[in-house]
């Protein structure tokens, strides 16, 4: 056990659970500066989980699935279709909600089980199969590996040979931050989102911002999804999303929807997921260990919510 | 405030969504499946028998009306495994005995959440017309429909396989033909196989120096432990010192977190695993895949349906429902079926199997293969009992799984 958790590969599969609650988590974030909760994350992760393995295949029938240069382009083109895809389901979502007014939550339901019955529905159109994508030959993002590096011992294993998207997800935080708080559109989104009268009484479109954090959000929520079916897996199988989409909601929330604090939680989790997945080689009841991820969450509730507490108690008594 | 309500219902989503989840899958990869390609050994042991009953059967044909059956699958056809086996069952009779003598329906009520609520008042249907000669469900998923669907038909038969009817709690109906499946016995081959590879210094990327096997389980129910129960017995019984890594997915969909699960097993030295766990079970063979080593299918003859992985599995676990249903309907037509008993359908009955075609053969050295057709005849003829999950309480389970762990 204890040997389990300073390896290498233990680093790694925090870094595997981690990476789609983390796009997911991003996406969230971005909604909810925005005012809007995006309960549509699971159903967007588990749409693109199968358009990730429908459009690299397409990529692969183009440039060749083979290693090196051909793979790169056959992901590329894969992954790039998917996310125009994920925005494109983004604004629709944003068109459900904005446009035709529905309830957001209600809208949200509805999209995951369209997705969770639509992919079915896809695959078995496509393939004739209605459990898993094993007959498409998908192209998997790459793996990174970096030259120099990889021959530190320890460290150069776990910074080389990481998957592209892990790296991208890591990205994403930094962009995320820059996005919503360096640049005006973040700017407007946040404004947005605190309060949307006052920002429409400034001249800014609340609409037209929440359709731009959907459409942002729908992006990033297809890159997670790109990552469980060809990243984590080789393969689409079906309602794959498993529930990560909630669980980056939960993140999110529990980070303030900031991108800082989202990457921790998201962090945390893949922790507690990584810790749990090696429990079961011990002999303590398997019952235990799958509580952790969710005791996680409790536990991180209730500090969240305590430290809150704390702080409004603390600014009521300054006033 | 809000954001802590939008959060709880978040939570609360997850956990139903989970359960929904679960509760779908179970019927999909418990429930076991099989595989066309299995049941041909079987179809001639048993052509002598079809003839006989043909001849019964066209008795039986002479006083007018074909003997009707309906199958309501509380899911739906075209999972190539389960009810697709069921449906093959069905579709062979119909073809031996003709459609004069024999007919079916089959009606798919969806096996989506929302579906669920359709399931019942649809078998209701069906007892209603009392068209049928016999209505055939099985899962547990089925078991309180049938519970106020038999009440109601007292005349309707009713075959129902794959979870145990509790006929003494239920005042002995003898309108209920109950089918179970021995996958403790088809399991018993597997972990028997498995433990005889992780220490074989014949077969490509195995570390013969440790004896480590693994096991990958959809939920922790009584229908996996039976598996695992098999399984862990028939490891033992080849090699004593044998050690089995278990874990379970929590649920049969969550293929990502079957595959991280699986490749910890490998990277603690497991060689070989064996896969229970539906959809999540996809994820041990991919992880299979990528260490080099070794995972036994389920259900269908996964080597046959996944041939871009089929280097790393070896055989599969097959339930035959298709046959059960096929030799059941026979003796129900010459009125001698069972009705009011659970009969299990084992090795002997051909309800389960291991896949052992060149497939088989290529990856497994001759002597595990003589050593597994020993241990199948051995169990067919009673020389080996294989203990079952079901009737063995929590503890015991427990308790056999702690005798193998990893120390």
């Amino acid at each position: 056990m204890l040997n389990g958790i300073f390896s290498v590969e233990f680093v790694n599969s925090i870094l595997r659970a981690t990476t789609p609650i983390l796009f997911a988590t991003m996406a969230s974030s971005v909604a909810a500066k925005a005012g809007i909760c995006n309960m549509a994350l699971e159903g967007m992760m588990l749409l693109s989980a199968l358009f990730g393995v429908l459009f690299s295949a397409l990529g692969g029938g183009i440039f060749g699935a083979a290693t090196g240069l051909s793979q790169f382009a056959s992901f590329g083109v894969g992954f790039l279709l998917t996310v125009l895809v994920g925005g494109i389901i983004g604004m629709i979502f944003a068109f459900c909600i904005l446009q035709m007014k529905a309830d957001e939550i209600l809208a949200a339901i509805a999209l995951n089980l369209v997705a969770s019955g639509g992919t079915i529905m896809l695959l078995m159109a496509v393939t004739g199969e209605k459990g898993a994508s094993n007959a498409i030959a998908s192209v998997a993002a790459p793996k990174v590996t970096i030259p120099l590096i990889e021959s530190i011992p320890v460290l150069g294993k776990i910074l080389s040979g990481q998957n592209l998207l892990t790296w991208l997800s890591l990205l994403s935080v930094v962009v995320m931050h820059l996005f919503l708080y360096k640049t005006p559109m973040g700017l407007k989104i946040r404004a947005v989102g605190e309060n949307k009268d006052a920002a429409e009484s400034v001249g800014i479109s609340a609409k037209k911002v929440q359709y731009i954090a959907l459409t942002i959000s729908g992006m990033l929520a297809s890159m997670g999804g790109f990552y469980l079916s060809g990243g984590y897996m080789n393969m689409f199988t079906r309602d794959m999303a498993a529930g990560r989409g909630y669980i980056a909601l939960a993140a999110s929330s529990m980070g303030a929807d900031t991108p800082i604090g989202g990457f921790l939680v998201s962090i945390l989790f893949g922790i507690a997921q990584a810790v749990a997945n090696l429990m079961q080689l011990t002999t303590i009841p398997m019952q235990l260990i799958q509580m952790i991820p969710y005791l996680t969450t409790l536990i991180g509730l209730g500090v969240y919510s305590y430290v809150r507490m704390k702080r409004r108690k603390r600014l009521l008594q300054s006033e | 405030m809000k954001k802590l309500i939008a959060l709880l219902l978040a939570a609360v989503m997850t956990l139903s969504l989970a359960a929904c989840g679960s509760g779908d899958e179970a019927k999909n990869s418990d429930d076991t499946k099989n595989a066309d390609s299995s049941t041909e050994d079987s179809d001639q042991a048993q052509e002598p028998e079809d003839e006989g009953d043909n001849a019964e059967a066209e008795g039986d044909d002479a006083s007018g009306e074909p003997y009707k059956a309906a199958f309501l699958v509380n899911g739906n056809l075209g999972d190539k495994s389960f009810y697709d086996s069921a449906n093959e069952g069905l579709t062979r009779l119909k073809e031996d005995l003709g459609a004069d003598a024999f007919d079916f329906k089959v009606e798919e009520m969806g096996g989506d959440p929302a579906d669920e609520a359709n399931w019942e008042p649809t078998l209701l249907d069906y007892c209603d017309t009392g068209e049928y000669d016999v209505i055939v469900i099985g899962t547990w998923q089925m078991y309180d429909a049938l519970l106020s669907a038999y009440k109601m038909y007292p005349d309707q038969k009713f075959i129902f396989f794959d979870e145990p009817f509790d006929f003494e709690a239920e005042g002995n109906p003898d309108n209920i033909f109950n089918m179970m499946f021995k996958q403790n016995e088809v399991s018993y081959l597997v972990g028997a196989g498995a433990a005889l590879m992780t220490t074989s210094s014949e077969i490509e990327g195995i570390d013969p120096a440790n004896s480590i096997i693994g096991f990958l389980g959809g939920m922790d129910g009584v229908l996996i432990n039976d598996f695992l129960v098999g399984y862990i017995q028939g490891a033992k019984d080849v090699n004593p010192d044998i050690q089995v890594a278990v874990a379970y997915v929590g649920d049969y969909i969550d293929s990502a977190k079957g595959k991280d699960l699986s490749l910890a097993q490998f990277q603690n030295g497991a060689d070989v695993s064996f896969n229970v766990a539906g959809n999540a079970g996809l994820g041990l063979i991919e992880a299979a895949s990528e260490s080099g080593k070794y995972a036994f299918g389920v259900d269908s003859d996964q080597a046959a349906l996944l041939p871009d992985y089929a280097a790393s599995i070896p055989s599969s676990a097959l339930k035959n429902i298709g046959n059960a249903l096929y030799l059941a309907i026979q003796e129900d037509m010459a009125g001698t079926l069972a009705y009011g008993t659970t009969k299990s359908y084992g090795f002997a009955e051909g309800g389960v199997g291991l896949v052992m075609d060149a497939h088989y053969e290529e990856i497994l050295p001759e002597s595990i293969r003589t050593k597994l057709a020993e241990l199948q005849e051995s169990i067919v003829n009673g020389e080996i009992e294989v203990k079952s999950a079901y009737s063995m309480s929590t503890e015991e389970v427990a308790e056999v799984v702690n005798s193998v762990k990893i120390q």
